[in-house]
């Protein structure tokens, strides 16, 4: 993170915590909310009204979530499964039909809640006749910035998701990807202790989609809790510390990705390098213990994607 | 929360950057070229002249008819314009910030929706304000410019047929009274409040209507009854001795309630023929004005407030 | 909240604000209409009222614009000689700027005079339907301007001109009618001041209403600006009537200032029999201020020839 040097940038001066403050801002919001989960969902049910006649439809049924702060939690289901229902109730843009949704221990249903989280909701489209940084600069308002702090944001931003060449060009020619990141700054503009990020690779290209990867376990460096939902599994998979799976409304399964998907009774070796003979050598071995049992050995694949990263832009992933 | 409390300006900060921000959003769909029309007819009244109206005797004793012609043409559009733009655009803003998710996008932000609502409202206000100034500073220049002519005309025919100095005078008076004066800015004023009394009640109307299409229409109704209001009021108070069916006079009641009572502006009417409004008088309609405005907005916070999307 | 009972609220809520602004909404509207802010209620038809307010509404505010464009179209049946399709639009006119004079007085014009005028030389009519034609338009020109007038209750000139119609005499005078119009013009106040006069001069034609006439004009006459030849002279004869043992002369020239413009005046004013102006005691003024004037015989006012005495009806007799 970069520091901002401007002249507005004492605490005490500025209306909202100024960026070189900002984590001193949020070490103290830490401190007032210590051990409170940065997101509780308890027993939320959520029934939409399909006609008069007909029964309603239960699009979120009985789920409950705990992410800790800090933490990159995915909820992972199929379309349709309840996945943004649950996102829009936990902002407050649906009303629970039962159950109740907090962000920092505050109620979802409140305007002040909003106050730590920073949305990007699904194929975002922003308003086309703005550019990037005029977009951000209208969110940043939005949340109380302004002057110097809010420019030195903007910038830096911008310069965080990598659109810095696009800073003045108008929405409405940037691509799907670049619509994603811009989305994500501007999720990101009130430096929010919680971000949502509802499909945020739906739609792009792997290039952008790894970017926006990238960014996303940026934000777990620096502390802030990602809540974001896909149907990508390999990517939620990349990230998450934690998932959900959801299906028809109900969480199927929850707890740490690791814990999740680990073999427990497999154990994996890689080698670089290794002559033939060596591997002879270990396989014997393994029979010999008798203990264990030698599955299979040979080289691992790389995925179809990294291979695409690779060869488009040279980085080796 | 101590280093995020809000500072007591920052609500109404919010809301002028939403304001502003729908402003901006409505003057790029190139709404001004609106006044390009409207200078065009204004222009065009100036050198038009009703047929058996020309010569020296137009200026004068007709004079004060032409002028009023230019009044009327030019209060005609603005209150077309007015209408029309403080319906449609107030009817176009909020369902394509629901179509175009950006909704989610503010509201996920800590903006309570009554700054939202009366953010966007403002901005359509705006714009109406701003479009009516240009349009009135151009009636007033050529009303100016007409009214020196036919004065001076009217001076010279004057002379010429022999007035004393009181004829001319009291002649004088009359022709200055269709001039630009201040109960004609009172009346263009009005033609804003009248306008928007509309988008506060297209707002509402969106608030629960799903397209924009059926918010216009409905706006527009709305428009056309609020003109009866004041007749379907005077016969619910009238109809009791008249022995008038009881349904009749409930219908009657039920339409002097919900809507508002837009003959109140046909004092427009009442100052393009010359006379004039009162201070008071301009205080009472724009508080009537302001009272409509409120209520209307109050109630689409009201829907809003928990509205789904 | 359940939908229904948030509907039931914002009805209730609605409905309430309604009834708050009631207390002040016809207050409201009452001192308006009392400070001419607003249009009284007239006894207009349903129909009229609805179709005013629905083109009102519905052409926006441009409907001053339309009525310039269709009073553009009706020049154009006027050139044509389409009475009644310049009718038709003359109504629409008015119903989209009843405020606006001038609509009125012109509408009435093209059909009360050019219209009336037109039926007159439609020889391929026999005479009766021509003077029914004839008849026909003046009235429903006469209607035009009465409608009108009632609309615009403080506007002069739509009764200046249905006063005008009522007292000429190549149309169907009216007298009682024409000075009644010239009143309610005159008393709004903004009328020029041959209105006041014209309004003397239709009471004096009417029959037992002299005296009103006669102190009508004197007080018009105490004005030296109402001092135009007819309305001396007219002055002149109801005295005469009044107090016939007056001298006659010795009036003429108190009234007219000498004997020489006396004399010329009253010579005017005695040929114009078609307009059936009271003549008491002029023939003897006259008479005696040519003597004195020292008029020659063949240049007396009693060779020139009078006003052709014809009356409209006389037009359509024998054609």
């Amino acid at each position: 993170m970069k520091a901002a040097t401007g002249k507005g940038s004492v605490a005490s001066q500025a209306p909202q915590p100024d960026f070189s403050a900002s984590s001193l801002a949020i070490d103290r919001r830490r401190a007032d909310t210590a051990g409170v989960p940065a997101v509780e969902i308890r027993h939320l049910v959520k029934d939409f009204k399909t006609s008069l006649k007909r029964q309603p439809l239960r699009a979120v049924d009985d789920v409950s979530i705990t992410i800790e702060a800090g933490e990159v939690y995915g909820l992972i289901g199929p379309n349709g499964s309840g996945k943004s229902t649950t996102m829009k109730a936990l902002l407050g843009l649906v009303v629970p039909t039962s159950g109740t949704c907090s962000i920092f221990g505050k109620d979802s249903l409140k305007v002040d809640s909003r106050e730590d989280v920073g949305f990007l909701p699904e194929n975002p489209y922003f308003y086309k006749h703005l550019t990037g940084a005029e977009t951000l600069e209208f969110y940043g308002k939005l949340c109380g910035l302004r002057g110097v702090v809010l420019k030195d944001r903007v910038s830096e931003l911008l310069a965080l998701v990598d659109l810095e060449g696009a800073r003045d060009r108008r929405i409405a020619g940037y691509s799907k990807g670049m619509l994603q990141r811009i989305g994500l700054a501007q999720a990101l503009v009130q430096e929010p202790r919680l971000v949502i990020l509802d499909e945020p690779t739906a739609g792009v290209d792997p290039l952008g989609s790894r970017q926006i990867r990238d960014l996303i376990l940026k934000l777990r460096d620096r502390g802030i809790t990602v809540f974001l939902c896909s149907h990508l599994l390999e990517q939620v998979q990349e990230v998450c510390d934690q998932v959900g799976i959801i299906f028809k409304g109900k969480i199927v399964k929850s707890g740490r990705l690791q814990d999740l998907i680990a073999i427990e009774d497999q154990t994996e070796i890689i080698l670089k390098d290794a002559p033939p003979e060596l591997v002879a050598e270990i396989e014997a071995l393994v029979k010999r213990s008798g203990s264990a049992e030698w599955l299979r050995s040979g080289k691992p694949r790389t995925t179809l994607e990294r291979l695409f990263l690779r060869e488009t832009s040279g980085d080796e992933s | 929360m101590t280093a995020r409390k809000s500072i007591p300006f920052s609500r109404v900060r919010r809301v002028a950057v939403i304001a502003g921000h729908a402003f901006t959003q409505l003057v790029r769909m190139k709404v001004f070229y609106f006044l390009g029309f409207f200078a065009v007819i204004g222009i065009a009244s100036n050198f038009f002249n009703l047929p058996q109206q020309s010569g020296p005797e137009a200026l004068g004793d007709n004079g004060m008819d032409l002028l009023r012609l230019i009044k009327s043409w030019s209060l005609g559009p603005m209150t077309l314009f007015s209408v029309v733009m403080g319906i449609v655009s107030t009817a176009l803003l909020l369902p394509k910030d629901v179509e175009d998710r950006t909704l989610y996008t503010i509201l996920a932000k800590p903006v309570p929706r009554l700054d939202y609502l009366a953010g966007k409202l403002l901005g359509v206000l705006l714009l109406l304000f701003v479009s009516l100034a240009l349009m009135d500073l151009l009636m007033v220049i050529m009303l100016q410019v007409r009214l020196s002519i036919v004065l001076e005309v009217q001076a010279s025919l004057g002379q010429s047929r022999g007035w004393d100095a009181a004829a001319i005078e009291s002649l004088k008076q009359d022709t200055l009274a269709q001039g630009p004066t201040w109960a004609l800015q009172g009346a263009v004023a009005a033609v804003f409040i009248r306008s928007a009394i509309m988008a506060a009640i297209a707002l509402l109307i969106s608030t629960f209507s799903s397209s924009t299409l059926f918010t216009t229409v409905v706006s527009f109704l709305i428009y056309f009854i609020g003109h009866f209001q004041a007749d379907a009021r005077d016969f619910y108070f009238e109809g009791g001795e008249a022995g008038t069916s009881a349904a009749s006079r409930y219908l009657a009641m039920s339409v002097s309630l919900v809507f508002p009572d837009f003959q109140l502006f046909n004092v427009i009417d009442a100052v393009i023929q010359g006379k004039t409004m009162e201070l008071v008088q301009f205080v009472k309609l724009a508080l009537a004005g302001l009272y409509y405005v409120a209520v209307y907005t109050i109630a689409s916070w009201f829907v809003f407030s928990d509205k789904e999307f | 909240m359940k939908a229904y009972r948030k509907h039931v609220i914002l009805a209730l809520g609605l409905l309430a604000a309604g009834g708050l602004r009631m207390s002040w909404e016809a207050p409201l509207t009452r001192e308006f209409r009392s400070d001419g802010l607003l249009a009284k209620p007239v006894a207009t038809g349903t129909r009229e009222k609805i179709g005013q307010t629905s083109a009102a509404v519905a052409l926006g505010g441009l409907r001053t614009l339309v009525a310039t464009f269709l009073n553009l179209k009706a020049f154009s049946h006027f050139e044509a000689r389409e009475w009644g399709e310049l009718a038709e639009t003359y109504d629409l006119i008015v119903d989209l700027a009843p405020n606006t004079p001038y609509y009125w007085t012109t509408g009435g014009w093209h059909l009360a005079y050019n219209s009336a005028s037109d039926s007159l030389t439609r020889t391929d009519l026999p005479a009766l339907r021509r003077r029914e034609a004839w008849r026909d338009s003046i009235c429903r020109g006469r209607a035009f301007y009465e409608r009108g007038a009632r609309l615009n209750p403080g506007e002069p000139s739509i009764n200046a001109e249905l006063g005008t119609l009522l007292s000429n005499p190549n149309k169907l005078v009216d007298f009682p009618a024409a000075a009644a119009a010239y009143k309610a013009a005159a008393d709004t106040g903004k009328a020029l001041p041959y209105v006041r006069r014209r309004e003397c001069l239709a009471l004096a034609r009417i029959p037992g209403r002299e005296n009103e006439a006669l102190e009508m004009a004197r007080q018009l006459y105490a004005d030296p600006h109402n001092r135009i030849p007819v309305l001396c002279c007219v002055l002149f004869a109801m005295e005469c009537r009044a107090d016939p043992s007056k001298n006659p002369m010795k009036l003429a020239i108190s009234i007219f200032g000498d004997a020489r413009s006396a004399h010329d005046q009253l010579g005017d004013y005695w040929v114009r029999v078609r307009e059936r102006f009271p003549l008491d005691g002029v023939a003897s003024a006259l008479k005696n201020l040519e003597v004195i004037l020292l008029v020659p015989t063949d240049e007396s006012v009693f060779n020139r020839s009078l006003q052709p005495k014809e009356n409209p009806d006389d037009w359509f007799r024998g054609r």
